[in-house]
């Protein structure tokens, strides 16, 4: 007990000074996003939300984010107006700037508060490595370089669904779990990905009998069912009066969009792209057909959408059915074992799902694994072994969405500072498992983790000095690939891990 | 917490009990059960590796969040940036690296001295030359003759932050490093304790703002000089000579220590008995490593003549008087083989030491600019003015260089070479803001000693650290980095448990002395002037009048507060020389403090 030092409010505000040191780095255009988005809410009539266009970078999150765009538009107004100006495009005056990346520091108390109540509701037993598994989630290089470089509000948003986590622990509180999650979707709708694992939980733990399942607990269902339809009222209800529902669709679920995006994220897809790229090579050899088109107009990972010469093309439904497929194999064993460890597990699983055979996964969402999983890793060590290349993985891949160079030294040893301390820390305090582990998964990850080094040499410096501006794709797709593999090594490691404990 | 099992952790966690009495001042016991907290937040960062086994685990993680601050505070503006005419820092510096990269040796020195002509001695103008070349390599655009001048290129940027950066690891870090291993185990301090003391040396937010925000390259002259430290701490003096020459030949600033280096030295000499061989050698390799200093740009100076380059282009042939003892200058012969030596040491000198500038240059916070307010100078004659500054220099310097030589014993020498270096920050010309880094180093220092990381020391470290950046404010707000200059300095203030974010270094236990009570009081006063200082800075305006208002009273209470550390320092260096027969009751006071 009393060694649970350094405590979550001194690493945060260690943390805050780093990250308001880092108010000058790159921003992408998710920056520009937002501060549009400040715009329209501020200036335009709720009416007019998601019509407008001026700007590509049209509002596409759900309303309760507008919201809050919109109570952050009333303290902007306070730092600089000229950033509230809808036609005023690509506006970054220091005070929006400044203004912006502290709403990002701040509205990240809520995650602050979430690891806290994480830290506080752990069994006794438990409650140093939940310190150790906090900090490492509270210093994420995850949301580091998402929020704090590339500027997005992950922290206060994983700080809402790590909240609702933890109050699925008590049953008391069970409720209020379910809301906030609900309250969530209509933040981002990202999170749908983990609504099935949500949906079998409050239905097995909340709205049926603990002994059976035919033992239905009307109260609970009706309590449940009428907060949940609250929280989608408030969110949709003027929406739906004005009959702008098809449009919000429309903006919220861009089908158009391609398989994979612009960078590979490191999916299931990834290494059928990656496959396919090789095939070009070896297909004439094995009598394959080649789709000439493809070779010819290869976006290279760069653009858009990516069709494939020799392997069979993928279509949205395919990734839909797989994606649902590989979560509802998981949710079996949620139903028949709703405790609050698994229920992680199947959130986590629900994350790895998605983010594998998803359409058009973008390599931020690889924080939909990472940080459920965060909050069991340290369950045992087993589950460790599972976690090591997904972090690894994981944020490796990010590395590609901060290309500068004066961002670069930033990145790259923060994130070997967190995953060198983290997984030093984890690997002295998870305890050891009742069950053998699995053979071979230890010095698979062992070697996976080593082999990250010369690959973060390779694509930083090496390629650069080789091959100068020349083939860019190709750092690109090694990382993609290689952490693809680590991804889906994890997964599989955490399937047996998942199903056997 | 490590079951017993075939999978248990490879590392097992040892406990260490042996504590000691120093832990104490870093874990503060609540009561008698044994259950100790850390008493200031950086002890608290550090607490899981209280039981790891070497420093060597610590290490690598202090370095790299060390770096990560340094990079992070670059991101910033640096000075000078697209502020024609003149720029600043950054362009001179990159200046240098044009110059040399681009010119024959012998005319470094000579080069437009308008526009930041090269006025450091030779060392840096060899590193500037390395990195340089290096920098050509990547872009040649950066350090083309004349048409790169004031360049604002964002890589280049990166690149030079990067030089700083580097510089720092090879010089400054590194002797950190040894310095405080070193002083660690002569004065047997717990190595987790060490730790803690490295991490808040390096985090020290002047040194991080000067070089790594405003752009320059202190620390590599300041690592010379703790490399200079840490070879006395080991015994190697004829080490210490070359690293201290070298820290000359970089910055002549380094001079603030010389007299007090010298004293040493020359103790170790006499005391305790006369030691010639050891008194010979030191002489030697000063020589020595000064002729080396200084030979690449003598022994050019005589090649480029050879070839037939000028020193001066611009002269046409004709030959002009020597800068310094102009007035013998007729008697040399310019045709001699030997004149490109004479004319090029004369102007390495002339332009190293400033000696046709005023007393002071801009409002700094030390006596000279204090005394201004009340009197002004204007009205006295330069000479008599340049007279009282050696004076009161040499009277400054005189009783640390004193004790040092009558007690040349090493644990003394942080406290005589800040002393000293205080001594001429307060009292001798031409003094910049950013030299306040001089006295501030060694007295950092202080905290890796025994008894370091104690209320007392930490209490005095971080009060002159934290007054040192405050004067920095002014010089640093010119150029719009007030966010670093608070995020910094709030970091080290928070992380070592000071004002305005604790006052728990100030709070004793029941025995507590006078002189306890005296810092509070004058620390309170201090502390609370500058937290109203700076919330009169931002929202009044200075009156009409006089505008430089706030500037003024900033040098002015600066200089007080410098003023009282450089007494502490004397004090502390008296009590601890044991020159004194009332020392030995006050160091057991303190103890049980």
């Amino acid at each position: 007990m009393s060694d649970r030092y350094p405590s979550l409010a001194q690493c945060a505000v260690v943390a805050t000074a780093f990250k308001t040191l880092l108010f000058p780095a790159y921003k992408s255009t998710d920056f520009e996003v937002h501060r549009n988005w400040l715009a329209i809410t501020n200036s335009l009539p709720v009416r007019e939300w998601y019509y407008e266009n001026t700007s590509e970078w049209t509002l596409d999150y759900p309303p309760f984010f507008a919201y809050f765009e919109w109570m952050l538009s009333q303290l902007a107004r306070l730092a600089d107006p000229a950033m509230l100006r809808v036609y005023n495009l690509e506006y970054d005056s220091w005070q929006t700037v400044y203004f912006q990346r502290a709403s990002v520091m701040i509205t990240e108390l809520v995650l602050i508060y979430a690891l806290h109540l994480y830290v506080q509701t752990a069994p006794m037993a438990q409650k140093r490595p939940s310190q150790a598994a906090a900090l490492s989630v509270l210093l994420s290089p995850g949301i580091l370089i998402i929020d704090h470089i590339h500027f997005q509000y992950n922290g206060f948003l994983y700080g809402i669904l790590i909240l609702s986590l933890v109050l699925a622990r008590k049953p008391s509180t069970t409720l209020a779990s379910g809301l906030l999650f609900a309250a969530l979707l209509c933040f981002k709708h990202i999170y749908l990905y983990l609504a099935p694992a949500y949906f079998v939980y409050l239905l097995r733990a909340y709205c049926l009998g603990p002994r059976s399942i035919f033992h239905i607990q009307f109260g609970n269902a009706l309590k449940l069912g009428a907060g949940v339809i609250t929280v989608f009222a408030a969110a949709l209800g003027p929406f739906i009066y004005w009959g702008q529902i098809p449009q919000l669709l429309n903006r919220l679920f861009p089908f158009s969009r391609g398989l994979c995006h612009a960078y590979w994220a490191p999916n299931f897809w990834a290494m059928y792209s990656f496959t396919d790229r090789i095939l070009i090579y070896v297909a004439p050899r094995l009598g394959l057909s080649i789709n000439q088109d493809a070779v010819n107009s290869v976006t290279r990972g760069l653009v858009g959408d990516t069709s494939f010469a020799v392997l069979p093309e993928i279509t949205p439904r395919m990734t839909f059915i797989l994606t649902l497929l590989f979560q509802a194999i998981p949710l079996v064993k949620l139903f028949f074992d709703p405790s609050w460890t698994t229920f992680i597990g199947a959130v986590t699983l629900c994350g790895y799902a998605s983010f594998l055979f998803g359409w058009h996964v973008h390599e931020k969402a690889i924080l939909l694994i990472i940080i459920p999983f965060s909050l069991i890793a340290l369950q045992d060590r087993r589950y460790l072994g599972a976690f090591r290349p997904l972090a690894v993985a994981g944020h490796v891949s990010l590395f590609p969405l901060i290309f500068t160079a004066a961002e670069f030294p930033i990145k790259t040893v923060y994130s070997i500072f967190w995953l060198v301390l983290f997984l030093l820390t984890f690997d002295r305090l998870a305890p050891a498992s009742s069950r053998p582990r699995i053979f071979l998964l230890d010095r698979f990850s062992l070697l996976y983790i080593a082999f990250s080094i010369p690959l973060i040499l390779y694509c930083s410096l090496i390629h650069g000095v080789v091959f100068g501006d020349k083939l860019e794709f190709l750092p690109l797709m090694f990382t993609s690939s290689y952490s693809a593999v680590g991804v889906v090594g994890s997964w599989v490691g955490f399937l047996v891990v998942y199903f056997t404990s | 917490m490590s079951a017993p099992s075939p999978h248990k952790p490879r590392r097992r966690v040892k406990k260490t009990t042996s504590n000691g009495s120093e832990v104490s001042s870093v874990a503060s016991s609540s009561g008698r059960s044994g259950s100790s907290r850390p008493a200031y937040p950086l002890a608290a960062l550090l607490w899981p590796a209280r039981s790891s086994v070497s420093q060597w685990e610590v290490l690598p993680f202090i370095l790299m969040a060390a770096g990560l601050a340094r990079w992070a505070a670059g991101l910033w503006g640096y000075s000078g940036f697209q502020s024609p005419p003149m720029h600043g820092d950054y362009e001179a510096q990159r200046h240098w690296m044009e110059i040399t990269t681009k010119l024959p040796i012998s005319q470094w020195y000579f080069h437009d001295l308008e526009w930041w002509g090269l006025d450091y001695p030779p060392l840096t103008a060899y590193h500037s030359w390395l990195l340089g070349q290096v920098g050509s390599l990547i872009n040649p655009a950066w350090f083309a003759l004349h048409t790169s001048r004031a360049l604002d290129d964002p890589t280049l940027k990166v690149y030079m932050r990067a030089t700083v950066i580097v510089s720092e690891y090879l010089v400054f870090i590194p002797a950190a490093v040894i310095f405080v291993r070193r002083l660690s185990k002569l004065q047997g301090v717990n190595t987790w304790v060490a730790s803690i003391a490295l991490v808040a040396i390096l985090m020290q937010p002047g040194t991080i703002l000067i070089d790594h925000v405003h752009f320059q390259y202190n620390t590599v002259m300041l690592g010379l000089v703790l490399a200079s430290m840490s070879s006395v701490l080991a015994g190697r003096f004829m080490w210490s000579c070359v690293f201290f020459v070298m820290a000359l030949g970089f910055k002549q600033m380094a001079l603030y220590y010389a007299p007090a280096m010298f004293a040493y030295l020359l103790g170790v000499c006499i005391i305790p008995r006369i030691n010639i061989p050891r008194f010979l050698g030191i002489a030697i390799i000063t020589l020595v490593s000064f002729a080396i200093l200084f030979a690449p740009i003598l022994l050019g100076a005589l090649y480029d003549t050879h070839r037939g380059i000028n020193a001066r282009p611009e002269l046409d042939g004709y030959f002009a008087p020597l800068p310094i003892f102009t007035q013998y200058s007729f008697k040399v012969n310019f045709r001699a083989w030997y004149y490109p030596i004479i004319q090029q040491a004369a102007q390495v000198i002339y332009r190293v030491f400033p000696f046709a500038r005023g007393l002071f240059e801009d409002k700094v916070a030390n006596f000279w600019c204090a005394i201004n307010v009340i009197v002004k100078l204007r009205n006295y004659p330069a000479e008599l003015l340049q007279r009282a500054s050696l004076l009161l220099t040499l009277l400054s310097i005189l009783p640390p260089c004193f004790l040092i030589l009558v007690q040349p014993r090493k644990e003394l020498l942080p406290l005589a070479l800040a002393t000293s270096a205080w001594g001429f920050f307060l009292f001798s010309f031409q003094v910049h803001e950013k030299s306040v880094l001089l006295p501030l180093m060694p007295m950092t220092v202080l905290l890796a000693s025994k008894q370091g990381m104690n209320k007392r020391v930490r209490a005095w470290v971080g009060f002159a650290n934290l007054l040192g950046v405050w004067t920095m404010f002014p010089l640093l707000q010119r150029v719009d980095l007030r966010i670093p200059y608070y995020v910094l300095s709030l970091l080290w203030a928070y992380l070592l448990g000071l004002p305005p974010t604790s006052f728990e270094v100030y709070k004793h236990d029941r025995n507590s002395t006078w002189l306890a009570f005296a810092t509070k009081v004058i620390h309170g006063i201090f502390y609370t002037f500058m937290v109203v200082w700076h919330v009169a800075e931002a929202f009044l305006a200075p009156p009409n009048d006089k505008p430089d208002l706030w500037v003024v009273i900033n040098a002015g209470v600066g200089a007080a507060g410098f003023g009282i550390c450089y007494l502490w320092c004397l004090w502390s260096l008296t009590i601890e020389s044991d020159l004194l027969n009332f020392s030995k009751s006050e160091r057991r006071k303190e103890k049980s403090q």
